[in-house]
């Protein structure tokens, strides 16, 4: 227990990494967007501008596998301890960005979108329902991206680009094979209205699923990759 | 005595080629270690098994009486950076140095802080600015200050100049006194380490040739010069590890000790006797092994061993 809180505290040792850099994206992207909202007209100023923080969540996902890991694997940290200090990391900082994201939001909604009427951080599907609907979704939206790019980077680590490019080959012909399979039945119509009707709770549910999925893929292939 | 590293027939296959081949091995606490081989012999492959950090295809590996994978209590003892370490794209030093203090419990700032200044470290650069010498020396500075039951130095001296060089062995000789405990030091600069060595492991094509005390291989083979009949009945039925013509002259490397009598005797033939180092053994042994091994005779040795 204690070495997978010392793995946390080793991935923590530049703070910029994992704190300066998330919180200067999601500044940078607020303000920028304060600035184009005072080019445009008040009833059109919605900003998808919160989401760059979590793209930059799936960097690192790679990043902290790929340079992380075999330098872990020289302090002599078992795989398992990297693994659970890694994702006990990330929840820990995807929880902390869901709650703020959700007292923005709130704080939006209190000064009237910032005095201007805008929506950054409690766009109205997401930001609907009781405090934890909101919460659930950013984390889940999170914890999905970073174990994808997570995941990718033990796939490419342990069986470089041809098993990253046969794994990205299977997941678009499962894609492909779903498409067709909508198409081929005339189902495009029901499928819309199934995924009209999820709540941001139901997606997080889930993305949550698709998380535990990733994490397993993530935990079996890093049990036998080399640094 | 104990064992602290126990091998049993290892081997390590790749698609195309093998890597290690039946390794029998067996580590002493306390003492340090020379692996010593060619490029691609197969010395970081075997520290990479030893330290749970590659896989085995087959054979079994013992490390304090347990197997090494995914084994914290064995683990914990162990310090293996290698040659071409990696290290987080953001850090420098001074964070992979906190970070190691983290996971080693015999862990050293104060000599980590003190090798920092003997290497002229940069501590505040991140590790990707720094040049080649200056890397090895952040992992033979974490090597050393980690103070690890077994500690292993995978060609720690790549790009370091010669003074960075005889500090480390300095140092390495100087803390190793003060705090007993196994030393593994890949090498192929093998004259270099000689005096380190309390004993020998040489691999070679993934095969160990050479499992001794330093000393015992010092002694081993000697080189008798002189015009050739007297070289060859001086020797006698002995041995020969290598051979160089010049005329009727004879350079003829054998093994075996020799007795007082024998000295004598060379003397009186008007024989040079000269002991062969460390080095010169090696390589030696390195090419009639793999001479023997592809069948084919290497006439230009002499030129090699230097």
């Amino acid at each position: 227990m204690n070495r997978v809180i010392n793995v946390m505290r080793m991935q923590l040792t530049n703070r910029w990494v994992f704190i300066g850099i998330p919180l200067i994206i999601v500044a940078a992207s607020f303000l920028l967007t304060l600035v184009i909202w005072s080019l445009v007209p008040e009833q059109g100023r919605y900003s998808g501008g919160a989401q760059a923080v979590m793209w930059y969540f799936f960097a690192l996902g790679i990043q902290s596998l790929t340079l992380t890991f075999p330098f872990s694997q020289g302090l002599s940290i078992t795989r398992r301890t990297f693994f659970f200090g890694t994702i006990a990391l990330f929840s820990i900082i995807a929880l902390i960005t869901s709650v703020s994201y959700y007292l923005l939001g709130l704080l939006e909604q209190a000064t009237g979108g910032w005095g201007v009427n805008g929506r950054f951080f409690a766009l109205e599907w997401i930001a609907g329902g009781p405090w934890f609907h909101p919460i659930a979704f950013y984390f889940a939206v999170m914890m999905a991206l970073f174990l994808i790019g997570f995941w990718a980077a033990t796939i490419y680590k342990r069986w470089q680009a041809t098993g990253l490019l046969s794994a990205g080959i299977s997941v678009a012909l499962v894609l492909v094979g779903t498409l067709y399979l909508i198409g081929s039945r005339q189902a495009w119509g029901q499928v819309g209205a199934f995924l009209g009707a999820q709540s941001q709770l139901d997606v997080a549910g889930w993305l949550a699923v698709l998380a535990v999925v990733l994490a397993g893929g993530s935990f079996l292939t890093l049990r036998r990759t080399e640094p | 005595m104990n064992t602290i590293i126990e091998v049993n027939d290892l081997t390590k296959k790749y698609r195309k080629s093998e890597a290690l081949r039946g390794v029998n091995l067996a580590l002493q606490p306390d003492r340090i270690y020379g692996l010593l081989g060619r490029n691609g012999a197969g010395k970081t492959t075997l520290m990479s098994i030893l330290t749970a950090q590659g896989f085995a295809s087959s054979g079994e590996v013992r490390v304090f009486g347990e197997h090494p994978y995914e084994n914290e209590r064995v683990l914990n003892r162990i310090c293996f950076i290698r040659e071409s370490q990696k290290y987080p794209d953001s850090f420098t030093a001074e964070h992979a140095f906190r970070s190691a203090a983290l996971f080693f419990a015999n862990w050293s700032q104060e000599l980590a802080d003190r090798l920092a200044a003997d290497f002229q470290l940069p501590l505040r650069r991140t590790i990707k600015k720094l040049s080649r010498g200056q890397l090895s020396a952040v992992g033979v500075i974490i090597g050393l200050a980690s103070r690890a039951e077994i500690t292993f130095f995978d060609e720690p001296y790549l790009g370091l100049d010669a003074v960075a060089r005889q500090l480390f062995y300095d140092r390495l000789v100087e803390d190793y006194s003060r705090h007993p405990r196994t030393v593994v030091l890949s090498s192929h600069l093998i004259d270099e380490v000689a005096n380190l060595l309390e004993h020998v492991i040489v691999i070679d094509q993934g095969r160990i040739i050479m499992d001794d005390d330093a000393d015992t291989i010092r002694g081993s083979a000697f080189t008798v010069v002189g015009s050739a009949d007297k070289v060859w009945s001086f020797l006698g039925d002995r041995e020969i590890v290598h051979t160089d013509n010049f005329a009727s002259l004879a350079s003829v490397t054998a093994l075996g000790p020799l007795t007082e009598n024998e000295t004598r005797a060379a003397a009186e033939l008007g024989l040079e006797l000269a002991p062969v180092s460390l080095q010169q053994l090696i390589v030696r042994k390195t090419m009639s092994a793999s001479s023997a091994a592809s069948g084919v005779t290497n006439r230009s040795f002499s030129e090699a061993a230097r």
